[in-house]
């Protein structure tokens, strides 16, 4: 595994290599280690061939406890054993991961990874699509393989994503992407992991909604309510009459919300108020449909009522300001922990898109900061989204049958006093080169090539 | 004399001061006044009207003045004047107005009304007036006084006689003209033209101009033009002089009329919209010498501390806001406690104002509607106000403001008959204005009911739909309310119901009454009206029914009620004790922290980020504010504050170089050009981020100008010193920064040079070069005296300040190759790029930037937000360390600099060491900015600027439990726990209130 190389040798030491070696030195170093990432920048593994076991670390399965000096071993990208005394089959390539820690790799429960590149560059995104009611649009398919944002966020330990489309009041689905792969399709691990919702805004001036024509006022709330009830009204009539062999047109739409109906898929709603979420709760109970909360900013004045429908919540930005100035400076730091000593199921998602679901385990980790026990900051990135999204039976937690999608780092991913070491997707370890290292390799070079000349 | 002042204004040299011979007369001898046809020029149309003018009001309570009241006395007034006032009967020949029961005050004088007269001409202004359309002081409201009645008889109808008509448009809006405000001709209305320019902080969109259009902008604009004034007056004299040897200066009718401004021989009066503008009025009015006055904002009770000793005319408005909404739980968890505590506090602050000994003049301006005037006034005085205080406010104090107290302000002989006359205390009761005299001539206000239907009637009816009923109506005359009982024994069979008045009210023109109720329990769908006439004891009335019956009733009264003719004011919420806290808002503190003569910390891992390097179980002592020692088991002077530090991280506070909050305005996009304006002079403390970045551990920040501008403004560097004012959260510090912005930013903005990378570094190195001329020229000047005196030019001099490295370039951009041009016309110019700010790519061209000393000041990992920035790495720092450049993190948003210590924390997974990381955030960042001779690292004679942490710094999961600037404890947990507390009880007890006072929404 000599590619990795580059990478280890800057976590062995610390320290900036002027200071530590000459210049001379420092410059063959750097033109070594850039001629070196040349050959490798985003190449993309193949899939995992030999059995592979990592022994001696300290697994954290999230499902099943912590397992001190344990091993786990994956063959053909599924984790066939983990545990304290698991033999290492035979021809498998043995990882010596004493003073280790394997976690499984962070899952970002709302994200736009592959569908968003520059941000003020309109023509690089494909998060929003024209319309108010879009269940047939999958995010999936918009999936730019050789995103820059990709390769950033597998290496901060993001290994999946739901990207998930954005506007109107029904959004589309979100996708489950793993972060690598030569094409969306090699990339997706599942099509349509849940329905968005975006619940209108009841308080006066509120949201703006984007269509073709830039920003445009929506109409009343309740109004919006009732649009929304009345789609998944005519979507049920739909699956009903094809159901019952009636003479129907094709509806593309309608099509799309058959499996949410059926209960396949859940429904993700975007609501941060008060009413919105109780509102929302009404309207799920009506309709029987499983939700999601998604943003949740006030949830914990709902807590109640969520706990009393298992209703989780996905929170999208535990770093955002207070939302209001009287509320502690750690007024979104320590949401996650109040929802937590609620009883309220919650995942922690960065919410900031693309460009920085780097941040998740920061977003993660500032919780702990305040208040929130560290395996549960650890779940709201792993195992919680994986079982909201539909995904919980192959990836969130370390436990035989599901994928090897893990972590090898030297401690908790969610502080940035550790570093995470080698990333595996469905067994195969993962290229940490990506656009920030590459760049940096390129241009310590060209410091060390000055050097060389003065 | 008026017209002609008026049109001395506008001439080069008015006659400043010149005494207004008319008016003075007036004031010793009032016989003067009376020969009015000799004194006027229009001639006379038609018939004349010769009203004598002779009037006597009997019987009457007067308030002769503040405190002085008379009972049953007599005014007796001839042609407008006040002929005598006390206890005599009314002269034979006066028409004699018998005011029992009513009180005379003397009439009100508004000392800042907006009188509705200065629309901007169609096409803009004409003629040499100034560059800026904003600056309009040549005008003046006499010149263009309308016929304005409504706006007048709406003043009238609050009580007001006179009025300082202030102008309303631009920044320099002009002079203002007090004014009476009777129904008399323009010329005749004028009292006193031209007494004071009026200067706002906002602009008029409508006069156009694109710069300022910043509040800091708007303040350089000021101060340019308080320079140019007095440049104004040297030019001319130096051409005069020179006997117009050669071509004069521009000619400018506004920098004409500043002139006597500058020589603070005309006041200005400053429309001030918040405290904040308050004391940046009065900066300036310090700096330039200035006679201020000021309009306030209504906040004087957060300044209460401030103005107590201040002596300057203080005119302020009366507008209360509404109750925040807290209609249900939603609401009420979103209702702000700064506006919740702005609620209760508003009506509060004239009072406050009193008590603290301010002497201040009322104003019904700034107010939604001119009717709102007398309710809130009674508010004011039910919320503490003395009412003789109030009276002053509107009367004597004024009158001594406008130069008019020898005619206004009070009812004495001699005195112009400018009188309010009311039913019932004007400031305590519900009470009603009849009349009020301007000049001698009396204007209606309202008509006091002619009958008093108020007891129990008895009516009864012969028609077919009618019935026996008894009405009772009582309660103030401007809230009658009652019920109809229909008795036992009636023609329809309604035995024993009580029905509630829907409405009643007396009909003032014409003494009659009417009524209504709603019949829905008689059986019928809608209302009964009952109208009619009240004849003594007697009672006629016609209903309306909603069967369309239209039956007449008569009755007698049985019983009469004896009660007030007006209710008192409530007070309708309840005593809450809200202590003074600064900033008055979310944890606001009723004082700034204490520093101790000594603090010591023991026995914690101590990052000096100096030669120290980071030592373990070691002592932090600091004194007087500042670091005295570091190092192990340090004795400290006893006495000393001992903090325990085992088990914690000390580090220097932290910096950030680049933030927005904590300033009013962020961009002055006027000019592509702006280094004159000051982000220094806009400094708010109402920001609850310097609170939570103080809670983050951030102890110093630069708040920089926005990127609009090739060159933008200057920067100022604050400490988060929270509780302060603004001026005190200032760094002292002599270095200073300025703004530039190259690349996207200051290109986009359309119809604008420059609009590519290479115009931006032209219209720089243009500006550079003016300013060589600008230099030039003034030493060409100062060697010979010839010719036109130059005019010192703001822009031109930070300019040359900036060629001086005396203004050091913090320069906003991203791209290598804009960096690189940059770096290098300063090279041109002899000079040195401080930073580079941003510098998303800064690492492209470290070497460089190595080589020329230029810092960088960057992001830990953001990227891609828009083209520029697509070329991020989060290697930046470190590249741009291993090349030897002076390497500092960021934030540019308020959140993240209330973090600053995780953003550090991330480059530790590019490879840097842990105290290479936090030097991004204190020592690198000290020196990236210059200010490193004083924070950024824990040394001896530094400021003892610290955090304690509750662990390693950098790890996520540490948060600051400490933040000490100038050896004052300015956040703490347990203060931050107390300071939870005292908002949620409050909070809580504001809420009740609303509640209880009825305004939940």
């Amino acid at each position: 595994m000599s590619m990795h190389t580059g990478v280890r040798m800057k976590l062995a030491s610390r320290g900036l290599r002027a200071g530590l070696v000459g210049a001379a030195v420092l410059g063959a170093l750097a033109l070594g280690t850039a001629a070196d990432a040349a050959a490798q920048v985003r190449m993309t593994s193949p899939p995992q061939s030999q059995a592979v076991a990592i022994t001696g670390a300290t697994i954290h399965t999230v499902a099943n406890g912590t397992i001190e000096s344990g091993t786990i071993v994956f063959e053909g990208g599924v984790i066939t054993a983990v545990g304290a005394d698991v033999p290492v089959p035979a021809g498998a390539q043995v990882v010596d991961g004493t003073g280790k820690h394997i976690y499984p790799g962070l899952i970002d429960a709302y994200s736009t990874v592959g569908i968003e590149e520059i941000g003020s560059v309109a023509v690089s995104n494909d998060s929003r699509e024209l319309g108010d009611f879009n269940p047939n649009i999958r995010a999936e398919i918009g999936v730019n393989a050789e995103s820059r944002h990709i390769g950033t966020t597998r290496t901060s330990g993001v290994l999946v994503t739901l990207t998930t489309p954005g506007g109107g009041l029904v959004a589309g689905m979100s996708s489950a992407m793993n972060m690598e792969g030569w094409t969306w399709e090699e990339m997706s691990l599942k099509s349509m992991a849940a329905l968005n919702v975006n619940w209108p805004n009841p308080r006066a001036g509120g949201r703006f909604f984007f269509g073709g024509g830039g920003a445009q006022e929506r109409p009343s709330y309740s109004d919006q309510v009732q649009e929304l009830k009345d789609f998944f009204a005519e979507a049920r009539a739909y699956r009903d009459a094809r159901a019952a062999s009636e003479p129907t047109r094709s509806d593309s739409r309608y099509e799309a919300m058959i499996p949410v109906l059926d209960g396949e898929v859940p429904v993700v709603v975007a609501a941060d108020g008060i009413t919105e979420i109780n509102d929302a709760i009404t309207w799920s109970v009506e309709e029987g449909v499983d939700i999601v909360i998604r943003g949740g900013a006030d949830a914990i004045h709902v807590a109640d009522r969520l706990v009393a429908n298992d209703i989780p919540v996905i929170l999208t930005s535990t770093m955002s300001p207070p939302g209001r100035s009287y509320e502690g400076y750690d007024g979104a730091y320590s949401r996650a922990a109040r929802l937590h000593d609620a009883g309220v199921r919650f995942a922690i998602s960065g919410g900031a898109g693309a460009l920085y679901t780097n941040r998740l385990p920061w977003e993660a980790g500032v919780a702990v900061a305040f208040g929130l026990p560290e395996e549960e900051a650890i779940r709201a990135v792993t195992q919680a989204p994986a079982e909201m999204m539909g995904i919980g039976d192959r990836v969130g937690t370390l436990e035989p049958g599901k994928d090897a999608t893990l972590l090898v780092t030297t401690g908790n991913p969610l502080d940035m006093m550790n570093d995470i070491e080698q990333m595996y997707i469905q067994g195969r370890e993962l290229d940490s080169m990506d656009i920030h290292r590459w760049f940096f390799e390129k241009y310590m070079a060209k410091i060390a090539q000055l050097r060389i000349v003065m | 004399m008026r017209t002609l002042s008026v049109l001395l204004g506008l001439s080069r040299r008015p006659l400043v001061g010149l005494p207004l011979a008319g008016l003075l007369l007036a004031g010793l001898l009032p016989a003067g006044l009376q020969a009015q046809q000799a004194t006027r020029t229009d001639p006379i149309e038609g018939i004349r009207d010769n009203s004598t003018g002779f009037h006597a009001l009997t019987n009457a309570r007067v308030v002769v003045e503040p405190g002085r009241v008379l009972n049953d006395a007599t005014v007796v007034i001839r042609n407008g004047i006040i002929q005598s006032v006390g206890s005599g009967s009314a002269p034979a020949g006066a028409r004699v107005w018998d005011l029992s029961g009513q009180t005379v005050y003397p009439g009100f004088i508004d000392a800042h009304a907006d009188l509705g007269m200065s629309e901007v001409p169609e096409g803009g202004d004409v003629g040499p007036t100034h560059w800026n359309p904003q600056v309009r002081a040549w005008y003046h409201t006499g010149s263009t006084l309308t016929d304005d009645s409504d706006r007048r008889a709406a003043l009238r109808s609050q009580g007001f006689g006179a009025a300082l008509a202030v102008p309303k448009q631009g920044l320099f809006r002009g002079s203002a003209a007090v004014v009476d405000l009777s129904d008399d001709g323009v010329r005749q209305r004028i009292l006193r033209p031209s007494i004071v320019q009026a200067i706002s902080f906002d602009r008029s969109n409508q006069l156009g101009g694109g710069y300022p259009n910043s509040p800091m902008g708007v303040i350089a604009l000021m101060e340019q033009t308080f320079m140019d004034a007095d440049w104004y007056i040297r030019a001319w004299d130096a051409y005069e002089q020179s006997g117009r040897a050669f071509l004069p200066p521009e000619t400018s009718a506004a920098l004409q009329a500043l002139e006597p401004v500058v020589q603070g021989q005309q006041p200005v009066i400053f429309e001030t919209d918040s405290e904040e503008e308050y004391l940046r009025a009065s900066r300036l009015a310090d700096v330039y010498g200035l006679d201020a006055w000021y309009r306030g904002s209504g906040l004087e009770y957060r300044l209460i501390d401030v103005i107590a000793d201040r002596t300057e005319p203080l005119i302020i408005p009366l507008d209360f806001p509404d109750a925040p909404d807290v209609g249900d739980a939603e609401a009420a968890i979103n209702a702000s406690y700064a506006q919740l505590r702005h609620w209760y506090l508003a009506p509060t602050s004239p009072g406050q104002l009193a008590d603290a000994g301010v002497e201040f003049a009322i104003t019904s301006d700034g107010l939604s509607s001119i009717n709102e005037f007398l309710p809130n006034l009674r508010v004011a005085v039910a919320r503490g106000l003395d009412a003789e205080a109030a009276l002053a406010a509107l009367t004597t104090t004024p009158a001594r403001y406008l130069g008019i107290e020898n005619t206004h302000g009070t009812i004495a002989q001699g005195k112009v008959a400018n009188l309010v006359v009311t039913e019932g205390d004007l400031f305590t009761e519900q009470a009603t204005v009849r009349d009020v005299w301007v000049e001698g001539r009396v204007y209606g206000v309202t008509r006091p009911p002619q009958v008093d239907p108020r007891g129990t009637w008895r009516i009864a009816s012969d028609d077919e739909w009618g019935f026996d009923a008894v009405v009772r109506i009582e309660g103030p005359f401007n809230r009658l309310r009652g019920y109809v009982d229909i008795p036992e024994g009636s023609p329809v069979r309604f035995d024993g119901i009580r029905l509630d008045l829907a409405s009643a009210e007396t009909v003032t023109e014409t003494g009659n009454i009417k009524f209504s109720f709603d019949a829905s329990e008689l059986g019928y769908q809608g209302f009964i009206q009952m109208s009619g006439a009240v004849d003594g004891e007697e009672v006629y009335l016609t209903a309306t029914m909603p069967n369309g019956a239209y039956p007449e009733f008569s009755g007698t009264r049985t019983e009469t009620v004896e009660a007030d003719a007006r209710g008192t004011v409530a007070i309708d919420v309840p005593e809450i004790d809200l202590p003074f806290i600064r900033p008055m808002m979310e944890f606001g503190v009723e004082s700034m922290p204490e520093q101790p003569a000594a603090v010591v910390v023991r026995n914690a891992t101590v990052w000096t980020q100096g030669p120290e390097g980071r030592l373990e179980n070691a002592d932090l002592l600091v004194e007087n504010g500042v670091v005295s020692q570091v190092g192990q088991n340090l004795s400290a002077p006893s006495g000393a504050v001992e903090i325990d530090g085992t088990g914690r991280h000390v580090t220097p506070g932290l910096i950030d170089p680049h933030i927005h909050s904590g300033t009013s305005g962020t961009n002055e996009s006027g000019f592509a050009i702006v280094p004159e304006v000051q982000m220094g002079d806009v400094i708010t403390h109402n920001n609850i981020w310097a609170y939570r970045q103080a809670a983050g551990g951030l102890t110093t920040a630069m708040i920089k100008h926005g990127s609009a501008n090739p060159i933008g403004g200057e920067n100022v560097i604050v400490k988060m010193r929270w509780g302060a004012l603004p001026e005190e959260m200032r760094f002292d510090t002599d270095t200073r920064t300025v703004k530039f912005a190259l690349g996207e930013n200051p290109k986009r903005r359309q119809g604008r040079y420059p609009d590519t990378r290479m115009g931006v570094q032209e219209i720089i190195r243009d500006h550079f070069r003016a300013a060589r001329d600008y230099e030039a020229e003034w030493n060409a000047w100062e060697a010979t005296g010839e010719g036109i005196p130059p005019r010192r030019d703001l822009r031109m001099e930070a300019i040359l300040d900036i060629l001086g490295q005396e203004l050091l370039i913090s320069s906003h951009g991203y791209r290598q190759d804009e960096f690189l041009a940059l770096v290098r016309l300063a090279e041109e110019f002899d000079f040195r790029v401080q930073t580079l700010q941003h510098g998303v790519e800064a690492y492209k061209i470290a070497p460089e930037l190595a080589a020329s000393g230029v810092a960088a000041v960057v992001w830990s990992d953001w990227g891609a937000f828009k083209l520029e920035a697509y070329d991020n790495t989060i290697y930046n720092a470190r590249i741009l360390m291993e090349a030897g450049v002076v390497t500092s993190l960021h934030s540019d948003n308020s959140a993240i600099a209330s973090r600053m210590n995780w953003e550090a924390g991330k480059l530790l997974r590019t490879g840097l060491t842990e105290e290479q990381a936090l030097s991004t955030v204190t020592s690198q960042a000290a020196q990236a900015i210059a200010i490193d001779d004083r924070v950024g690292s824990l040394e001896a004679g530094k400021d003892a600027d610290f955090v304690i942490w509750s662990a390693n710094p950098l790890s996520q999961f540490t948060r600051a439990e400490q933040t000490w600037i100038d050896g004052r404890p300015f956040f703490t947990l347990e203060q931050d726990a107390e300071l939870r507390d005292r908002i949620e009880r409050e909070r809580n007890l504001l809420i009740q209130a609303i509640l209880q006072s009825g305004g939940g929404e």
